[in-house]
Parts: structure tokens; C-alpha cells; sequence
């Protein structure tokens, strides 16, 4: 690309090489383009200008303003989530100035870095000259994000900048995903290259001798391996993030189906494969199904893909699947044995081991018919009341529930949709009670639960995938922390169907107040704007649901129209997601029965 | 508690240090000492910290997560039966010459300096053990300043 030149200096016959040479945020905007990159989001500033000015001119990519730097992030996050499932894979990018852009930022990167969501943030920084002299907006933005991010990086010379993001780049799409962040002083951005300055981004290979991954898995830990699944009476397959990740749903699924294994699955986990088959157990953990907790609770052998053994998922560690070996598929190293004692440890990318085990002529299929039968027993456990209680659609105070809500949604788009939900009760909801059908389709913020991540999340992954309907799933509290990311849905057109379970409460930590705090709801209620009016002024439209028999005909409204809504719906404060495994508590504290009044909060 | 050594290499670049430190602290422990040098390849630094814990798989996950960082290219702990471990000390001290000539029987070190009579800089190299050995045998009272450098460790 050229850089303007005045008609005075440029002369034919010598041309000025100086003129010529490309600048800092020309070379990164090369690299970013060449990596693929398409969108950017981002907020501009008096530290990042220059990348703007030159992005202009080089009309090449899709800027997305966010309304605040965080809105970005999970825009980022969204494109990369999203779009890995796909034939186009891309890596978000967030960009952000100085100082309080890129404070605004942490959030977002501490999230990705939790979830293992590759994500590139470039910020500006002040110049070189004044680094370290607390000139007007500078942080010191690497030793903010070393201990949150994947990489940091601050190029010092212009003739960096191109092997600084192909490496970024690199290293935050390999191993176990991550997000990077290029820290890039405003002198940088405007330095041209050194004389000669050549850089062939096909023929880059980082140099990184610190840098390991094993994507092959080793022979001898999958021979145990095999051995354990061949031996094991009553074995469980746990699907976590690590098979999304990895695009390992189909195979993870012909795994489970040839040796009749049964799948629970992790928060992030969820959506692998569909959320209906006869082997899947649905979500474990903390609010997860009894079937899966209580398999878990009886298994002789764990099988785990890609995931980490959060406290969520294991409560109390000491008790956690105390009789079960446990083989375990991360693509991480640190991870292994690091809450969870292994049998077998293979560290290794989850499609790889799949591939080989899937295929492995040693294993042998059992039918482990009695291991299915007290499955079964333990699903009918909560399905009576569940059942009566989504039938039923309203609380004691005739609100809405919002388990008969996503219910209804899933059946009316047959499960085949794209769900962002945010952070609370109705994420857990929505993790329970929709059926996934589409590989990929469940985008939450887990590890770090951020508040507020749904609404910006939901217009990337609206952008990675357009032709897929896309919901945005919201309590009151966390919509109304990147509410302000309604503008940006309102610039671009983006067609999000915006989901609002309003109960006047922040619902998760009520339900807890409700269990352990005897009822005591200190700092949880809260009053909402006139969403009507909000949308309005966003020129979005907008219904109010209050009544059961306007829930269908409004969610229905919602998937034929072209375009943005919000549906806002008025829920019952008191419903509670059960079962609940209480904060470090056992599988065997698991809770399955909402507490009468009478004994509200005696327990724990 | 047990003291463990880890000794790891690492791209000698700068953040490395604050990484490293700042994955000791997330883990909740207090360095007890750190040494870093360079190593024999160019752009390779060695460095040995010691820390106090007794449970070897918390050890083992802070090697791990030590290994991950894309700056750390081998990290491993040294146990006190295969390795040497030692340190180095600069003493200064006001003592009597007789008095400093009775240590010289079981302590082998260097005078680097001696004026006024009794003020005497030392050099004193060896395990954490024998110097704090040293220095007990002295007394505190006799040691006006002394700089130790923290433990540097070899596989046998």
C-alpha cells in the first residue's frame, strides 16, 4: 500500500525511498489483514490515532465501534467463539488508546484468559520519550495484563511490529487458546522501517524455544488408557471446552455411541453434541442435572476432554468421584493433576486423542445395561416436578418462570439457534433447558462469569455467523452493565434478538440468600429504567411480556422479525435453579428440593 | 516447612523476572531466595529460586505453570541428595584479630579488607547452613553489615 506523497517531492525518475517506507500501524494493519483478520472493534484515542487514520485509508476492515472499551472485548470474543466452528475461523481483534482504554479492557482479557478464548488487543501507548513519567493517560498496560493475558507484547522499534503480531497471533490461536495483547507506543506507530526492511509473513516461523504444545498424544498413556475404558463397569465422558475448542463434537459423540459411554458435559462443554441424545446426561456441577452429578458420584472411571476440574464442577475436592480413576485429555499441561489426582494423564489436543481412541481396534463395547438402568433412575429424580413446574409457567406471584421461557424458545427454534446468554440464574437456565442442536451454539462467560458479557458477545457472534439467528439472554443486572452497546446494535443493524428475564432482583446471589443467608436480600434488589423507553430511544423494538400466553406469540414475533428486538419478560423473584450442590459442599449435599419456607436457609 | 529449589531457564527478556515473581506470589508463596544469571547459551538465563513447601504436587503445579509461560524454556526442582547448593556472602565485621583467627580453624573464607584493627571485610562461600553457621559463631553483635546472595544450585 502507498503512503501519501505531495506532488512537489515525488519525482519520477528517484524516488525517495524514505517516502516510500511504511510506517508502524500500516505494517500492523498488513499483518492484521493478512492473518485474516475482518472486524475490528474498538474505541479510538489519542495513543491509537494513527492505526485509526491509516485503518481508514486502508478501507479493508469492518471497524465496530463499541460504547466502551469492554463492549469490544466481548465483541472480540464473540467473533473468535464463534466463528472456530466454522469453514472461516477468525480471531477477534479489540483495539483500544492509552491509559483508561486500555483499563477498560482488562475485563474482557481477564475473561478470554479464564475461558481460553483466542483474542488479539492491541492498545496504544504514550510515546517512548515519555513512557514511565505518568504523561496524560499512560498505564502501564503490560504489567496490567502479564498476569491475565496469554502474552503481552510491546514492539519498540517499527521493524518489529509485523513478527510481533504474526507471533501473537500464533501463539494465542495454539495449545490451549488464549488472548494476547500489543502494547504499541504512538512514536512506534508512526516510525518508518529501517533501510531494507523486508518480512515474508508466509515463510515466518516464530521463534519461540519456551513455547510448547503436544498435539499427538503419546502411545503409552493411551494404551492405559484404553486398558481403564476396556476394564471400567461404569464409566462417564466429560465434554469440556476443550472439544468446542477443538471441533471434536462428532467425534467425542461416535466415541460415546461405539462403547455406549455416557457424555456429561461442562458449562463450556455444552452444544458439543446435541443436548437431547439418549447417552448425554447434560450438565454437571454445581447446578447440574442429578443424572450427571450422581453418575459422576458412582463412576468407576471419569474420561475427561478438555477440561480443567473447576471448583464449580467438583465441589468439595476430597469427595469428588472418590472411587473413579480418572484419564485425563488436556491440551495444557499445568492443568493436569492440578485439582484432580489423574490415572492417566494425555496431554494432547482433544480431536487427536479422539481420532486415534475413536478408531483404537483394542477397545471393546460393552452394553453396561445395569450402569443405564440406574441412570435412568437417577433422571427421573426432579423430571416429575421440573416438569410441572415448567407446565405450571408462573410463580406463587403468577410472574413468569423463566425455565418455561427458554423451554418455549427451544421448542419454538427447535433448538437450532445461537445462545449468548449472560452471567446468572437465567444463564443457568438457559444451560439447562435448551436443547442444543447446532455444534457450537452456547457462547457464556464461565470461568471469570462476567456480567454484562451477553449483550456486546452476541454481536460477534452475530458477525462470525449472520446467516444464524442469534439470542442475547439477560437478567436486568447484567443487561444494565453494557446496556450502552445497544448504540452500537443500533449503527450496524445488527440483528440480535435481545432476551430481558427482568425479576427485579440480581437472581443468582438472591437464590443463595434465599438457601444460605435466611432470606436476607442485602444488596440484590433493583429497580429498573422503562426498558420500552430505552429501546425506543435505540430505535429498536420492543414487547413486554407479563402473561404466560404472551410468551410464545412474543417469541415468535422475535424469530420472524428482520432485525433487532428486546423482549423483555417479568419473572418470578422467588424461582430458584435446582439442583444446587452448595458452594464447596459434596456431590452428596446436592440440594433437589426447593426449601419450604419454614426452613428457609437452615441448612449451611 | 521442607525447602524446595526449582531451577529453570528461561529467553532473557525483560518481564521475565515479574512474571516469574508474580506467579510465586499468586501461588501464595514467599520467595525465600532468587539468583538469576546467565547461562551458558546466549540469551538463556538460569535461575534458581527456593521456597518453602511441603507438598510435592503444589511444587510440581508451579513448575508446570512455570513451563507454560512462552518465556520459560525448562523448569524442574533439584532436591538436596543430586545437587550442590551454595551461596556467597560479603561480611563486614568489628572484631578482635585473635578472635577471627580462632574461626579460621573451621571456616575457610577471605579477608578483603582490614583496617583500624578490628574492622574487617570478609568473603565466605558455601551451603545456607555453614553461613548461618558462620554467622552464629561470630555473633550478631560483631556483624555491623552483611550481604548474602542467595542460593545458586547444580545438579551433581
Amino acid at each position: 500500500m502507498l503512503t501519501y506523497r505531495s506532488p512537489i517531492v515525488r519525482l519520477k525518475t528517484t524516488p525517495t525511498n524514505c517516502e516510500d517506507k511504511m510506517t508502524g500501524k500500516e505494517l500492523l494493519l498488513r499483518a492484521l489483514k493478512e492473518r485474516g483478520v475482518r472486524h475490528i472493534f474498538g474505541y479510538t484515542g489519542g495513543a491509537i490515532m494513527p492505526v485509526f487514520d491509516s485503518m481508514d485509508k486502508m478501507a479493508h476492515f469492518n471497524f465496530i465501534m463499541s460504547r466502551n472499551e469492554q463492549g469490544a472485548t466481548f465483541m472480540a470474543q464473540g467473533v473468535s467463539r464463534a466463528s472456530l466452528s466454522t469453514e472461516d475461523p477468525q480471531v477477534g481483534v479489540c483495539m483500544a488508546t492509552s491509559g483508561p482504554g486500555a483499563m477498560n479492557l482488562v475485563t474482557g482479557v481477564a475473561d478470554a484468559q479464564m475461558d481460553s478464548v483466542a483474542m488479539v488487543a492491541i492498545t496504544g501507548q504514550v510515546a517512548t520519550g515519555v513512557i514511565a513519567t505518568d504523561a496524560f493517560q499512560e498505564s502501564d498496560v503490560v504489567g496490567v495484563m502479564m498476569p491475565i493475558c496469554k502474552q503481552t507484547y510491546m514492539p519498540l522499534q517499527a521493524d518489529e511490529i509485523e513478527r510481533t503480531v504474526h507471533e501473537a497471533f500464533y501463539v494465542a490461536t495454539t495449545g490451549r487458546f488464549g488472548p494476547v495483547v500489543l502494547d504499541i507506543p504512538k512514536d512506534i506507530q508512526n516510525q518508518p522501517v529501517a533501510e531494507g526492511y523486508q518480512f515474508n509473513s508466509a515463510a515466518y516461523r516464530p521463534h519461540l524455544p519456551g513455547y510448547f504444545y503436544h498435539p499427538t498424544p503419546a502411545r503409552e498413556p493411551l494404551k492405559k488408557a484404553v486398558e481403564l475404558i476396556n476394564r471400567s463397569e461404569r464409566p462417564v465422558i466429560f465434554c469440556g471446552h476443550g472439544v468446542i475448542n477443538s471441533n471434536a463434537g462428532a467425534l467425542l459423540q461416535s466415541f460415546a455411541e461405539k462403547n455406549r459411554i455416557p457424555v456429561a458435559f461442562t458449562l463450556h462443554g455444552l452444544s458439543a453434541m446435541p443436548a437431547d441424545h439418549p447417552l448425554s446426561l447434560g450438565m454437571m456441577g454445581m447446578h447440574g442435572t442429578v443424572e450427571a452429578n450422581r453418575a459422576i458420584m458412582n463412576a468407576d472411571l471419569l474420561i475427561s476432554f478438555g477440561m480443567r476440574f473447576d471448583d464449580r464442577v467438583t465441589g468439595k475436592l476430597n469427595e469428588y468421584a472418590k472411587n473413579a480413576d480418572v484419564i485425563h485429555v488436556e491440551i495444557d499441561a499445568s492443568e493436569i493433576d492440578k485439582n484432580v489426582a489423574t490415572s492417566v494423564a494425555i496431554n494432547a489436543d482433544v480431536y487427536r486423542t479422539l481420532h486415534v481412541l475413536v478408531n483404537d481396534p483394542m477397545l471393546t463395547s460393552k452394553p453396561r445395561r445395569r450402569w443405564h438402568a440406574s441412570i435412568a433412575e437417577s433422571r427421573q429424580v426432579m423430571a416429575e416436578d421440573l416438569q410441572q413446574e415448567i407446565a405450571k409457567g408462573t410463580g406463587d406471584d403468577g410472574k413468569l418462570l423463566m425455565k418455561t421461557i427458554i423451554k418455549k424458545l427451544s421448542e419454538l427454534t427447535e433448538g437450532r439457534d445461537l445462545i449468548v446468554p449472560d452471567v446468572g440464574q437465567h444463564q443457568m437456565m438457559s444451560a439447562r433447558f435448551y436443547n442444543y442442536q447446532t455444534p457450537n451454539s452456547w457462547f457464556a462467560s464461565g470461568g471469570a462469569g462476567t456480567m454484562g458479557a451477553s449483550l456486546p458477545m452476541a454481536v460477534g457472534v452475530k458477525l462470525a455467523r449472520p446467516k444464524e439467528r442469534v439470542w442475547s439472554i439477560s437478567g436486568d443486572g447484567g443487561f444494565q452493565m453494557n446496556m450502552q452497546e445497544l448504540g452500537t446494535i443500533m449503527e450496524h443493524k445488527i440483528d440480535v434478538k435481545i432476551i430481558l428475564l427482568n425479576n427485579g432482583y440480581l437472581g443468582m446471589v438472591r437464590q443463595w440468600q434465599t438457601l444460605f443467608f435466611d432470606g436476607r436480600y442485602a444488596g440484590t434488589p433493583m429497580l429498573s429504567p422503562d426498558y420500552g423507553k430505552i429501546a425506543a430511544a435505540y430505535d429498536i423494538p420492543y414487547r413486554k411480556v407479563e402473561k404466560l400466553e404472551q410468551v410464545a406469540p412474543a417469541l415468535q414475533e422475535a424469530i420472524e422479525h428482520q432485525g433487532a428486538i428486546m423482549l423483555e419478560f417479568i419473572c418470578d423473584p422467588s424461582e430458584v435453579i435446582l439442583p444446587m450442590i452448595p458452594a464447596g459442599g459434596g456431590f452428596n449435599d446436592m440440594i433437589v428440593k426447593r426449601p419450604t419456607p419454614a426452613r428457609k436457609g437452615g441448612k449451611k | 516447612m521442607k525447602r524446595r529449589a526449582i531451577l529453570a531457564f528461561m529467553q532473557d527478556r525483560p518481564g521475565v523476572l515479574q512474571k516469574v515473581s508474580m506467579l510465586i506470589r499468586k501461588k501464595m508463596y514467599n520467595v525465600d531466595t532468587l539468583t538469576v544469571c546467565r547461562s551458558r547459551k546466549p540469551g538463556v538465563s538460569r535461575m534458581t529460586i527456593t521456597l518453602r513447601e511441603d507438598d510435592e504436587a503444589r511444587v510440581l503445579q508451579v513448575i508446570r505453570q512455570l513451563e507454560k509461560f512462552t518465556e520459560v524454556i525448562s523448569a524442574r526442582e533439584l532436591d538436596t541428595d543430586h545437587s550442590y547448593w551454595r551461596e556467597a556472602a560479603i561480611v563486614r565485621l568489628e572484631i578482635d584479630p585473635e578472635q577471627l583467627d580462632i574461626l579460621k580453624k573451621d571456616y575457610t573464607f577471605e579477608i578483603l579488607d582490614h583496617k583500624n584493627h578490628d574492622c574487617f571485610f570478609i568473603q565466605i562461600a558455601g551451603s545456607t547452613r555453614m553461613i548461618d553457621a558462620f554467622v552464629a559463631q561470630i555473633g550478631e553483635e560483631h556483624i555491623v553489615e552483611i550481604a548474602r546472595t542467595g542460593v545458586a544450585a547444580l545438579e551433581k
